[in-house]
């Protein structure tokens, strides 16, 4: 239920209340020296109520309608990213998009050969998974290296969303193992991604 | 850049504080130094910022203190470059350069190699690295006119572009510089002034939070001026602070409408 009160435009550093008072959210952080709690964004503040049944029943302030920086890959937030290199074990692929918002610049994740799918994954034949210019939807396991992110597409419904086919038509997929071209009718193998329920 | 016809820059001259009972230590019957602008020894310069300048940053903030014009853009977080280590806190990358048209002569500038890694000082105190693992935040200063004070300039606006790119931070970074003119403190000094001076007093701090993230002291002080030095840049700096913040929230709101 939005509330609709004054709305207050907060800049980092300012105080938003004492730490006996407020709970820290999302764009705000407490201190520990003095348990105040200050904004560390600038946005529009707002208070959540605390869920009935929680021990703490302090509210939550957070900073809303701010300019976020740009996204981020996390672990665990979904991916859109295009495979650019495929090699024996694993597969190069550049972030687009994180989650709903396109990053500004892309970042560069792997998609190892464990990573693939879920079953017999020593079995994975990575040519007949990916090939470069393939647009997959991941998941972000973790930070990974200095070099890349380590994404995975072991579940149904990631993997392979639109790829091109040789002759270059866009494909239409078949099953979860093959994609076929309109233009052509050859049948060609990824990891397809399952869309829809 | 939208610009707001009739908001005029307001000017952050700090004030002693009157229940000190230590009288000041400079009498003003002592006077070394007649300010060519005209101005109080107390009394700085007004200063104008604006953010969102540069469209193609992340965020970005123009910043103009009587002649020091300077604008800066913030890049990031973005993927570190290939070579860099991993660290699972974030990296900040500062650079600052002057146009070639900055001064009316051009330069050596043998003090202006460290203006990079000063800024770089400056600012890592006050960004919440841990929020953005592995990638990099890149600032970019560039000073378009150098009217004196110039790296004070630099390091303010550089935080509102960094409040305006949206990275998560303690808190605004403010700084202040004095110069030391025979027995005279002149706060906020100009070119002139800063090439006649004896020593000069740099103050960056978290204003809301009161602290000092820098300090930089060149010259000959004793420990009474310093403290005297130090309690006006403090005073100017928090009420530069409330000129960045409504500069800030004058964004924000603006953008809502």
């Amino acid at each position: 239920m939005k509330e609709e009160g004054e709305r207050e435009v907060v800049t980092p550093g300012e105080v938003l209340g004492k730490a006996s008072d407020v709970r820290a959210g999302r764009g705000a952080y407490l201190a520990p020296h003095n348990n105040l709690v200050y904004a560390s964004l600038t946005g529009f503040r707002r208070a959540l109520s605390p869920s009935p049944d929680s021990p703490d029943q302090r509210p939550t302030v957070e900073i809303t309608d701010h300019k976020a920086h740009g996204a981020v890959p996390e672990p665990g937030s979904i991916v859109i990213a295009r495979v650019t290199k495929v090699m024996a074990k694993m597969a190069s692929a550049d972030i687009m998009c994180v989650g709903p918002k396109s990053v500004r610049e892309k970042f560069s994740g792997i998609i190892r050969q464990q990573d693939v799918r879920a079953t017999e994954i020593d079995k994975v034949d990575m040519h007949l998974s990916f090939r470069p210019g393939d647009i997959v939807k991941a998941i972000v396991l973790s930070l990974g290296d200095a070099r890349a992110y380590y994404l995975s597409t072991a579940k149904n419904e990631l993997g392979v969303v639109s790829a091109e086919s040789t002759a270059g038509a866009t494909m239409v997929p078949i099953s979860w193992t093959e994609m076929q071209c309109p233009l052509t009718a050859q049948i060609e193998h990824r990891k397809v991604a399952k869309i829809g329920g | 850049m939208a610009g707001r016809p009739g908001t005029n820059p307001t000017t952050y001259s700090p004030s002693l504080k009157t229940q000190k009972t230590r009288s000041t230590i400079f009498k003003d019957q002592e006077i070394d130094w007649v300010r060519p602008d005209g101005r109080g020894f107390q009394q700085c310069r007004p200063a104008f910022f604006r953010t969102g300048a540069v469209t193609a940053a992340s965020g970005s903030a123009y910043a103009e203190f009587g002649n020091t014009k300077v604008i800066v853009s913030v890049f990031g977080p973005r993927e570190s470059k290939k070579a860099m280590m991993y660290s699972d806190i974030g990296r900040l990358n500062c650079n600052v350069s002057y146009t070639t048209f900055a001064t009316p002569v051009r330069a050596q500038g043998s003090d202006r190699k460290e203006f990079s890694s000063m800024l770089h000082k400056a600012l890592e105190g006050a960004i919440i690295l841990e929020t953005f693992p592995k990638t990099t935040v890149d600032v970019f200063a560039l000073v378009l006119e150098s009217g004196g004070s110039d790296l004070p300039v630099v390091i303010s606006c550089a935080s509102l572009a960094l409040a305006d790119a949206g990275i998560l931070m303690y808190d605004l970074v403010t700084s202040v510089s004095l110069s030391c003119l025979g027995k005279n403190l002149v706060i906020d000094p100009i070119l002139e002034e800063e090439s006649y001076q004896d020593g000069s007093l740099m103050i960056t701090c978290m204003p809301s939070r009161y602290e000092v993230t820098q300090l930089t002291i060149t010259g000959e002080w004793s420990t009474p001026k310093i403290n005297e030095g130090m309690q006006l840049c403090l005073d100017a700096c928090s009420k530069l602070a409330n000129i960045m913040r409504s500069c800030l929230k004058e964004a924000t709101t603006s953008s809502q409408e």
